[in-house]
């Protein structure tokens, strides 16, 4: 996990994992507005926050990815009533966890955004995107 | 396996920023080498029609559409799908457009992305299969729980759309709180006058449907699901035949057993058969057991003997029933009560005489309660100074957090009624807040305000507050020491859920909120569904609310019912759901505990969980629960999301 010493600006890439009823609509909302935001996240959708595996976030650092970001409805606003507080649950516990094997935390963000924050999706993506690009890509070598 | 691209241009929208000619070189490196479509605009009908000849065409056998969000049109491609006769789950849609081309300055940035992005949907399509929706019989027929306004409401609109509906009250009577009130708030209406009709239906009505009233009963148990539900329905023994009593009262005139009635909040007497007041409706006395004298083993048959209409009228030996009825849908309508005003401290219910709470006030009010309509002291006396106390245990954190709601509007009705009974008395409200919204209540506030013999005093906290005796034995209110005289006073407690309403939601699973009040599905869109499917709210169960709302909710859940369950039409069971594989089940019930639908059931001879898919909503989060990866989430699978993934990492 060191930082990246080239010259050349570090794109890292991001996997996205958007819930159909709010975080998705927010980011739609974000370019029904054309609020620009940066290209590193690939948004990947599911129905709910609370579908998102554990495994899943793994996988995509092995994988290649440089961080992950999960994005909810806000509490007490989930379309299936609680499944973003599992995913809360999940991503405290999987964070836990990363911090043990010594992945920074902001490698993997949890955050909510309703249907109609386009700009705060637009502004939450871009500091990710920022506190990776700061971490520099991440390491899957280390033992 | 043959996959299609099609990508569209979306005029410019897409194609000022994303290069389909681009797309087309990198797809043919692409897994399994799709080809690639260019439509201008896929959503139109010439767009569509491009589509769906394109597909006939080519027989892919997955599809990936790169056009806009799926939000938008994923459900017009499907369709256009199924038009060709391909499965429509077969579809993968990539996002391009809102969360691409329109949010991406660089077109050179733009494309890259978008092709990593189309990669990751050929990556996903490859995993996806083919899914059905299911077909299911259900039961159109309703049950309703509660016969005061909403559920009168409910089962008469349902019966009128030719639903058989069986109604269960567990009074003697129908009408529920209002049929005990004599005048409504806001215009003084007269209420047997406005309930009566009402009532006269629910027993005598011709429809196409049936209604099936059981009073004094209960629904003990509930098993099944959505259009599917089987009730067991107690009922208790009324030992009058509600077919062929005629009303007379004859039996109750013989009955030789008095006791107090409830009905009359305890005020007055009765007998132990009886009806529970004048002009009740079923129009029919009930025997209650407990005050018989036969429960202590004597012999009577006073009233059966006293019967001018037979032998079979008066049935003393009736029992308990459990009836069960298979019925589609539920709608609660249990109502509210009143919060008990002795448990707010200091202001004398219980413990004071001439300290009434608002229920024993209306019977007061109304010329078939215990004082035929006088407004008088326990001495018999005429008031010359009433207090009426508003916010008994409302928005109050001590007791009941919430607004009632309605009392400041029935307190102005009282206002309005003692002074036409008692033109002289002084009456003095006191009040922590004044709600009276809409566009009626304010006239019963003006009338209030504008009479002379009227004073407002506001409170802070009911705490402030105190009634006592003095030594004259008249009653005094004061408000932070400052006190005045009263001869009568009127507490406004909080309304509450009914008795019953918790064993009830437990029984039927649905959830309560803080207060005790049923919770909504949702309190704005959906606030006539409970969290149960096919358990639909109305009236003053799910909170605090007037008759007019009341109706209206009843209607408003009768919309549910008819709209989801008709007669000889299947309900379609959507695919996206998630379903067990029993042989990897360890029935360590964790996806049960995490299921927000109560969807999940444990079958405990095979020691697995089972699915319903009828409750589930396909949220998946019980896939990611599931510790031994048993589960699958239907067109939301691991290796669908993993390989998406994989696809735009690569």
């Amino acid at each position: 996990m060191t930082m990246q010493t080239d010259s050349a600006i570090f794109e890292p890439k991001i996997i996205g994992f958007l819930c159909n009823w709010c975080s998705y609509a927010g980011a739609d909302k974000a370019g029904g507005m054309q609020v620009p935001f940066p290209h590193n996240v690939q948004v990947i959708r599911v129905m709910c926050s609370g579908r998102v595996d554990p495994q899943f976030i793994l996988s995509a650092l092995v994988k290649g990815a440089d961080a992950v970001i999960i994005l909810a409805c806000h509490p007490g606003d989930c379309h299936y009533k609680e499944g973003n507080c599992r995913a809360l649950q999940r991503h405290s516990m999987l964070t836990l966890v990363l911090g043990q094997l010594g992945v920074e935390k902001e490698r993997c963000r949890l955050d909510y955004v309703s249907a109609g924050e386009g700009e705060k999706f637009s502004r939450i993506v871009t500091e990710m995107v920022e506190s990776v690009r700061k971490l520099g890509p991440f390491r899957r070598d280390l033992p | 396996m043959k996959i299609g691209i099609y990508f569209c241009n979306c005029g410019c929208n897409i194609a000022d920023k994303i290069s389909a000619e681009a797309v087309g070189k990198a797809a043919i490196s692409f897994p399994d080498k799709p080809y690639l479509e260019i439509v201008d605009f896929i959503c139109s009908e010439d767009g569509k029609l491009q589509f769906e000849e394109s597909l006939k065409l080519e027989q892919p056998d997955r599809v990936v559409v790169a056009a806009c969000s799926p939000r938008d049109h994923e459900a017009t491609f499907r369709r256009c799908m199924t038009n060709v006769g391909m499965n429509p789950y077969l579809l993968q849609m990539v996002n391009i457009r809102e969360q691409i081309a329109w949010v991406t300055e660089d077109p050179k940035v733009a494309t890259e992305k978008a092709i990593a992005a189309i990669l990751g949907a050929v990556c996903r399509v490859r995993e996806q299969q083919p899914l059905e929706k299911k077909l299911l019989e259900v039961c159109p027929d309703a049950l309703v729980i509660g016969a005061g306004p909403a559920g009168m409401k409910a089962a008469l609109a349902l019966a009128e759309a030719g639903r058989s509906v069986v109604v269960v009250e567990r009074t003697p009577f129908i009408g529920g709180l209002p049929v005990r009130f004599e005048d409504l708030f806001p215009s003084l209406e007269c209420a047997p006058c406005m309930l009566e009709p009402l009532m006269g239906e629910m027993l005598h009505g011709d429809f196409p449907g049936t209604i099936e009233l059981m009073t004094l009963s209960e629904v003990v148990a509930v098993t099944g699901f959505y259009g599917n539900f089987n009730v067991k329905i107690r009922q208790k023994p009324r030992h009058v035949s509600l077919h062929e009593c005629i009303g007379c009262g004859e039996c109750v005139e013989a009955c030789p057993a008095v006791t107090t009635n409830e009905f009359n909040s305890n005020a007055s007497d009765c007998k132990a058969i009886d009806f529970a007041f004048t002009g009740v409706l079923p129009n029919a006395p009930y025997l209650k057991e407990e005050i018989c004298i036969r429960s202590r083993g004597e012999e009577c048959r006073a009233c059966k003997d006293a019967c001018p209409m037979g032998e079979d009228v008066v049935d003393l030996d009736e029992v308990e029933k459990i009836v069960e009825r298979r019925i589609g849908s539920i709608i609660l309508a249990t109502g509210a009560r009143l919060y008990d005003a002795s448990s707010v401290e200091g202001l004398g219910m219980g413990v004071l005489p001439n300290v009434f709470d608002a229920l024993q006030f209306e019977r007061m009010l109304s010329s078939t309660g215990p004082t035929g309509g006088e407004v008088a002291t326990s001495e018999g006396i005429a008031p010359a100074a009433i207090a009426i106390i508003h916010c008994v245990g409302s928005l109050d954190d001590a007791h009941k957090p919430y607004c009632s709601g309605i009392c400041c509007q029935y307190a102005f009705k009282f206002n309005h009624l003692i002074t036409a009974k008692l033109p002289a008395t002084a009456i003095t409200h006191y009040h922590r807040e004044l709600v009276v919204p809409g566009k009626a209540a304010h006239t019963l506030l003006n009338h209030a305000v504008k009479n002379e013999n009227t004073t407002m005093k506001r409170f802070n906290s009911v705490t402030d507050l105190a009634v006592i005796q003095d030594a004259t034995g008249r009653l005094q209110v004061s408000v932070k020491g400052e006190s005045a005289p009263a001869d009568m006073v009127i507490l406004c407690p909080a309304m509450i859920p009914a008795e019953g309403s918790a064993s009830l939601a437990a029984l039927l699973d649905v959830s309560l909120d803080a207060s005790g009040f049923y919770l909504e599905l949702h309190g704005r869109i959906d606030a006539a569904q409970s969290t149960v499917k096919g358990v639909y709210l109305a009236g003053s169960c799910q909170e605090p609310m007037d008759i007019q709302r009341a109706m209206l909710e009843g209607m408003a859940s009768v919309g549910h019912s008819l709209a989801g369950l008709q007669p000889g039409r299947m309900i379609e069971i959507e695919p996206i759901t998630a379903g067990v594989d029993e042989t990897h089940c360890a029935g360590c019930h964790l996806c049960i505990t995490v299921c927000p639908y109560h969807a999940i059931a444990f079958n405990p001879e095979l020691n697995v969980s089972r699915i319903n898919a009828v409750l589930c909503h396909g949220c998946g989060t019980c896939v990611a629960a599931c510790p031994a990866g048993a589960i699958t989430g239907h067109h939301f699978t691991n290796a669908q999301i993993m390989a998406e993934m994989e696809g735009v990492l690569k």
